[in-house]
Formats: C-alpha cells, sequence, structure tokens
C-alpha cells in the first residue's frame, strides 16, 4: 500500500532527488527561522505544489489525522507553557493565554507544514522510482530492496495476523477483555507471527538468490527514471536557501 | 555433452547425522524431463536445491561427489553464475515474489536488472516470459493481487527470463487447485518443447507419468531407480519406498494387464487404451 | 448426534459484493468433502461454520448453538477447525505442550490435556517426536502435529482445511485411516479438499461449490456421475472415475479397488 497517486504533473515529472531536498528543506526551514513569515511562505508554496501535482485533495485526510495531536499541542501550550502572561479568554475556570496559543499556533504550523512538505514528495514519486534513485547515486541495491519490500509485506502480513489470530480462537483462546486476557494471549499470537515471518523470509532469499540478488554485477535498469530538465539548478537554488538561512539564524 | 551429469552426489545439512543425500548418479540430455518421485525426506528437494547450487553455497554443510551443469562443476560456480543456467521454482508462490515490485512485468525483470542485461534485452526477455507463460493479460498487476496459480506462473516467468537451459521445479502444483495446476503442468510441457531441460519433482503420478521421459526413484536419500516411467511405475516393490504407481498402472497390474513387448504396465489413460485396441485387434 | 444446521445464509464483507448467496445445508454423520476452484467460497463457508465469521443474513447452528450468539472461543469445544498452514498457530517449544495447548483452553486439566495430547499424537504416527521442537521437523510433520492439536479437544466435530496438501502417499493413508475411525467413533468429519482420488476414497458425501453457490451436494458416487457439471467448475474427476469411463463401464467408481473387483467378478 503506497500513498502514490498517479497523475500528469510537472510536479510528477520531477525527479525524486530534487523532491527529496525540497521536502528536507521546506520541513526544516520553519525550525531554522521560527517566524510566520517563514512558516507560512514554506506552507504557502507546499501547497501550490500539491496543487500543481493534482493531490491537494490527499493531503487533507493525512492533516485530518494528525489534527487531534495538533490541536491538543494549540490548547496544551495556551494553558500551561511557562511563560504565560496574558491572558487572551476564559473557557469556564480554565485560561487561554496569548503567549501560549501564539506558540501552540507556531507548532501546528510546522506539523502541517512538515505533512505538506513531505507529502509533496510521498504522494507524487513512486516508491520504486525513489529507491531507485538512491540506489542510482550509490545507494547498496540491498538496502534498497529490504525498504522496498517492506512497503509491501507489512500490509500482506496483517492478513497473516488475521490468520493467526483465527487459528489461536479456534483453539480455545480469548483474545478480547480484561488486560490479563490480552496478556495470556500475546505470546500464541506473536509466536507464530514471529515464526512465520523467520520463514518466509528464508524462503524469499532463497528465491532472490536464483535471480541473481547477490550477483557483484552492476546493475541495470527496466525503468529509466527521468531527471527534469533544470533538476541540478532546482536542487542548486533550495540548497543555496538552506544554508542561506543557517547562516541568517547565526549571524542575525 | 551431458546436460546434467550427477556423480556420487552426498550431503548432509549442517547439525544433522543422516544423509540427505547418498550417492546419487545420474545424467540427463539436453531437452529432457526428468521427474522425481520419491516419499517425504527422501531428498528430493535436496536433489532440486543440488541442481542450482543452494547446496552446498546456500546450506553449507558435508558435500561429496559432483554435480555438472553444462559441464561447470556447481561446488565450484557460484549461485549467480548457475543461475543463468538452472532455474529453480518450489511450491509456495507468495515466498516467490520479491515483493520489491509493484507489476507483474518488473516483477520479471527484476532478475535482469541484477544481471545487469541492456534494457532492450530486457524488454524482449520479459514479453517472450509472459507469452511463454499465458499471463500477458496480467502485466501491470500487482503480484500480490494475483491468485495462487498466476502467482507460481508469474514465478516461473520470472525464472525462465534468465534464460536457463535447465528448469528445476520442486512441488510446483502442491498448493494449487486443480485447474491452477493443469496450467502449470500445461506450461511445463510448452517449456520442455522449446528445448528446455526439466527435472520435476511431484507426487501426482499420473500427471508425471504422462510426459515425463524418465523418472528417478529415492528413498531416503538413496537412488532406487532411474528409468522410464513405464519401467519404473511397474516395478513390483514400491510401495516397500513408499510410492504408488498411477492408478492405471495400479489396475493393469491387478488385471494382468501387460505391454508384452517392453515388459512393462501402462502408466497413462491412452497407453491403457491403446493396449486394449491392440489386444481387440488380435 | 452431531449436526450442523445452515439455514438460507448469505455473506458478504461489503455491500454489494456478496460471497456466499442463499446456502442450505444440513450435516450429520456422513462425512463431507467440500470441493471447488479456489474462490468459491468454500473457506468463507468452513469459517461461517465455525463462528469465525457471523452470516450477514441467515443461521447457522452448531450442536445446537447459535454462531451468531457464541464467541469462537465458546464453540471450540463442540467444533474444531485445523487450519491449511501449521506455522499459523504453533508456538510452544515442544510438541506436546503445542497439542496440550487447545485442551487446556477448553476446559481440560493438564493431566487429561496430557493424556488426550499423547493419543492424538498416537494416531498421527508422530508419538515419538513428542518432546522435540515442532520447527525441528519436516512441514509435514507439523502438519500432522496441528492435526493432533485439534483432535486432542476431542471435538465431537471436525473441520479440516486441506488436509492432504504436501503430504506424500504413506501421510495421505494415514489420514484416510484417521478421517475413518474418527467417523467410526461418531465424530462428524468435514474437509474442504483438492486432491479428487482422497475425495472418493474417503467421504461419504460431497458439496461442490462454486462462485458463493453449492451447485451439487450429495453421495460422493452420485457427485461424481455429473462427468460435465463437474467440468464445468473447473475440476476434475478421480482417477479412478476416468479409468472407469475409459474402460466403457456405465458406473461411477470411486476407487482402483472397486474397478479391480468389478472386472475380476466378470472375468471370474
Amino acid at each position: 500500500m503506497t500513498l502514490y497517486v498517479k497523475q500528469d504533473s510537472l510536479i510528477h515529472e520531477m525527479d525524486p532527488i530534487t523532491k527529496v531536498i525540497y521536502a528536507l528543506v521546506a520541513a526544516l526551514l520553519p525550525y531554522i527561522l521560527p517566524s510566520y513569515t517563514v512558516s507560512l511562505t514554506v506552507l504557502v508554496i507546499s501547497i501550490i505544489l500539491l496543487l500543481v501535482g493534482k493531490v491537494f485533495r490527499k493531503i487533507i485526510p493525512l492533516i485530518g489525522l494528525s489534527l487531534f495531536l495538533i490541536i491538543s499541542l494549540v490548547i496544551i501550550q495556551g494553558i500551561f507553557r511557562p511563560d504565560n502572561v496574558t491572558p487572551l479568554f476564559h473557557f469556564g475556570p480554565i485560561i487561554f493565554y496569548k503567549e501560549g496559543l501564539s506558540y501552540g499556533l507556531l507548532l501546528m504550523m510546522r506539523v502541517i507544514n512538515l505533512l505538506c512538505a513531505f507529502g509533496v514528495l510521498i504522494l507524487t514519486t513512486k516508491p520504486d522510482d525513489l529507491i531507485q534513485s538512491f540506489i542510482q547515486k550509490g545507494m547498496s541495491p540491498r538496502i534498497g530492496y529490504v525498504i522496498g519490500s517492506v512497503l509491501q509485506l507489512i500490509p500482506q502480513m496483517s492478513a497473516t495476523i488475521a490468520t493467526i489470530k483465527d487459528a489461536q480462537r479456534s483453539r480455545g483462546l480469548e483474545t478480547d477483555g480484561s488486560l490479563l486476557v490480552r496478556v495470556k494471549a500475546f505470546l500464541p499470537l506473536i509466536g507464530p507471527v514471529i515464526m512465520n515471518s523467520l520463514i518466509s523470509t528464508r524462503e524469499r532469499s532463497i528465491a532472490l538468490e536464483v535471480r541473481g540478488f547477490n550477483t557483484k554485477q552492476k546493475k541495470t535498469f527496466l525503468h529509466e527514471v527521468h531527471t527534469y530538465k533544470y533538476a541540478k539548478v532546482i536542487q542548486a537554488v533550495l540548497i543555496l536557501i538552506f544554508i542561506f538561512a543557517i547562516l541568517w539564524r547565526i549571524f542575525l | 555433452m551431458k546436460k546434467i551429469i550427477v556423480e556420487n552426489l552426498k550431503y548432509k545439512y549442517p547439525e544433522t547425522d543422516k544423509l540427505a543425500l547418498n550417492d546419487v548418479s545420474f545424467e540427463v540430455e539436453e531437452g529432457e524431463v526428468i521427474g522425481i518421485v520419491g516419499q517425504n525426506s527422501s531428498g528430493k528437494s535436496s536433489l532440486c536445491l543440488a541442481l542450482t547450487g543452494l547446496i552446498p553455497h546456500f546450506f553449507n554443510g558435508a558435500y561429496g561427489g559432483k554435480v555438472l551443469i553444462d559441464g561447470f562443476e556447481v561446488k565450484t560456480s557460484t549461485i549467480t553464475d548457475l543461475s543463468q543456467k538452472v532455474g529453480l521454482v518450489f511450491d509456495n508462490p507468495f515466498t516467490q515474489m520479491t515483493a520489491s515490485k509493484y507489476t507483474v512485468y518488473d516483477e520479471i525483470a527484476f532478475g535482469l536488472e541484477n544481471m545487469g542485461v541492456s534494457r532492450e534485452e530486457m524488454i524482449e526477455r520479459v514479453d517472450w516470459s509472459l507469452k511463454m507463460m499465458g499471463i500477458e493479460n496480467i502485466k501491470d498487476k500487482n503480484p500480490f493481487d494475483l491468485s495462487g496459480g498466476q502467482m507460481q506462473r508469474v514465478a516461473i516467468a520470472s525464472v525462465i527470463a534468465m534464460r536457463p537451459g535447465i528448469l528445476v521445479l520442486d512441488e510446483p502444483t502442491s498448493q494449487l487447485d486443480p485447474q491452477a495446476s493443469e496450467e502449470v503442468f500445461q506450461v511445463i510441457q510448452q517449456l520442455s518443447q522449446e528445448g528446455i531441460t526439466i527435472v520435476i519433482a511431484e507426487q501426482k503420478m499420473e500427471k508425471l507419468a504422462s510426459f515425463a521421459d524418465r523418472i528417478l526413484l529415492l528413498y531416503e536419500g538413496k537412488q532406487i531407480d532411474f528409468d522410464t516411467p513405464e519401467k519404473v511405475f511397474s516395478r513390483d516393490d514400491l510401495h516397500n519406498y513408499g510410492v504408488v504407481p498411477p492408478i492405471f498402472t495400479t489396475y493393469c497390474k491387478a488385471m494382468g494387464m501387460k505391454n508384452k513387448k517392453t515388459n512393462t504396465y501402462p502408466v497413462t489413460l491412452a497407453e491403457v487404451s491403446s493396449l486394449m485396441g491392440g489386444e481387440n485387434n488380435e | 448426534m452431531n449436526e450442523i444446521k445452515v439455514e438460507n445464509i448469505s455473506f458478504s464483507y461489503t455491500d454489494g459484493q456478496p460471497i456466499l448467496s442463499n446456502i442450505d445445508a444440513h450435516f450429520r454423520q456422513k462425512s463431507t468433502a467440500i470441493i471447488g476452484q479456489n474462490g468459491a467460497g468454500k473457506t468463507t463457508f468452513v469459517k461461517l461454520l465455525k463462528g469465525l465469521l457471523k452470516p450477514v443474513a441467515g443461521n447457522i447452528y452448531v450442536n445446537g448453538m447459535n454462531t451468531k450468539e457464541h464467541t469462537v472461543a465458546q464453540l471450540a469445544r463442540q467444533i474444531g477447525l485445523i487450519f491449511q498452514n501449521p506455522n499459523d498457530q504453533i508456538f510452544k517449544h515442544t510438541v506436546i505442550e503445542e497439542v496440550m495447548f487447545g485442551p487446556k483452553n477448553i476446559g481440560q486439566s493438564t493431566e487429561e490435556a496430557r493424556q488426550n495430547g499423547l493419543l492424538a499424537l498416537e494416531k498421527m504416527g508422530i508419538v515419538h517426536e513428542a518432546d522435540k521442537n515442532p520447527y525441528d521437523l519436516s512441514l509435514s510433520d507439523r502438519k500432522l502435529v496441528s492435526i493432533a492439536s485439534i483432535l486432542a479437544m476431542k471435538p465431537p466435530i471436525i473441520i479440516f482445511d486441506e488436509p492432504t496438501m504436501g503430504q506424500d502417499y504413506l501421510g495421505k493413508e494415514r489420514l484416510k485411516k484417521i478421517m475413518k475411525d474418527l467417523r467410526a467413533e461418531g465424530v462428524l468429519v468435514l474437509s474442504i479438499i483438492h486432491d479428487m482420488d482422497f475425495v472418493a476414497e474417503t467421504f461419504e458425501r460431497t458439496i461442490v461449490m462454486n462462485q458463493g453457490k453449492i451447485v451439487l451436494d450429495g453421495p460422493t458416487r452420485e457427485v461424481f456421475s455429473h462427468e460435465q457439471l463437474i467440468r464445468d467448475v473447473y475440476l476434475e474427476l478421480p482417477h479412478a472415475t476416468q479409468l472407469g469411463k475409459q474402460l466403457g463401464l456405465k458406473q461411477t467408481f470411486l476407487t482402483v479397488d472397486e474397478l479391480i473387483n468389478f472386472n475380476r467378478k466378470k472375468q471370474g
């Protein structure tokens, strides 16, 4: 299961490495320069990119998932931050302070910004293209394989776990209920999960061996990962912005 | 030159006492179909692994004797070198999918990418594989969305794309339903017609008898017989080795219906008919 | 009398995609094979019988207990299900502990569980492996352990899921004997199975499923006389049946011994 959304857009055409650099720079910039202006600017840029990539709609559920975390951050900062002095409004007996809420809002922007920045990367890039780019840059193909296969194997595992749960329940094991019941059910459930994984991994490594996995030969690739014309330029600009931001922070 | 030469092959898995393979010797001509039969733990899987170099290189253990593939000795070759000469397919379709690819097409190209094959050649070979296995219609599907039978055909396609001259299959249909099994057997026969040498370990005797050129009978790691299906299945002592012949042979043995020319019993339905037809004509 | 009543059940995971539609069946006494192509709904059906899934419509009564009103663990005393892959359930360090797990869960004392466990292992021919680690055994022997672990629970109804997969001739003969012994003890035996020869040699009744429906249900001999329908659902006839037809005989033969005896009588 990937978050990748197939679309026809400029962002999709861009090569993965450029997008990785963008995601890192965009996510880290608001931490290096903690001002609203910076955070907002970066956020707006990410949103524009998401819109251009026609994947904006997909980021909303992801933000929705972290909404709980975000709102609780704001509330907690608003009430409990140590340097809260100026009350802004009351909610019954609870007082919300300006300083805390202000800081909470900043945190909220950072989180949303992080999601959007990485969203630009993850929603518009095929996982195997991303991994292939790293391998072409020198990452070991074996590590690339591990990352790539884990992305698909973990969702597959949920089916196996369901079967194991069924099998043990069929032998009279109760799995729902009090804490004690759940603790007792832990080993009968986790044991087969681990063994199954080990056995599957072993069989899979045999299958990989006979398909030349451990060859010393230099790999070729079926798919070309297109490098966008101005990729180098964009990457250089992004890195410059990053360095500039660090320098600004240190010296100003 | 013989395609496969096995000479006094002996093997013991690490930390075990018994020999998994005990002095096995046979030779296979190019293009032959060899069936390996025997009860569980008779050495069928070990022999399949020995033909690909996984024994001894992956499993280590104590190894004696020789296995020569196209004249190259397995003991001194790498598994990677051998993977271009011998392909291996085993019983679990699921664990033969690499899981790192999102389409059947990419999955089949996996081995070719590892071997550094050029893009043009890759495309040619994958297209050929898809056609051979009759799975062009699923080439864009995710391997994990396939049925067991389809997955197994993708596994075979992935292996033959590396263009080995020999295909070793270790009980490839044991987890498949009757139709999927039938499809896999048909594909194996087609590959054999293309000239690929086939070595297949199986429990489905009736199926094996219908297309194997010779049968190797194993028991406790030892080689008991290596001959045509008719000769091997006509033996009186098969039950001593935990093996039963095809049902057709059992019937003919009980009814005394022998092929007088070859002094063997029929092993397929077709052979039963022609024997009876022949008798009627006499 | 052990029985399962299946009353007009339907099942789907999501609306609009029914997996099983309007299934009626009554299981009593006779050992029954459930055959059909992969995807026909056999596994779903068996899970419904076991209570792992609850029917969306209709009811299933296992020895009088409605599966909708009981947990799987509660039903486990009445009905045992032997899963296809032994690796999906084995987690103890020795075979005997593994086999005792189920019995202890349903209320047997440790001593009872041990006795029943050893007895079950003996029936499966692997009592000498009782103190070994299950993962030191071959896959086919591990399968026998998983069967023993359900037998030791002594359920009056047992369902097997592909018991013959990966088994050799001797393993299958052992399974045949166990199923026949269970039947003789009054246990209701059901099995999903692909091996048509085994079905013909072992089961009194056969149910053929296709696309979520039961298309044939009756005595095994009668079911295999419907050659065209069997082929239409992508199944094969048992080899002995094929041979009988080839010999031009009108009856449906289930085993090679039947054929041999029939022809010997004709000759003699």
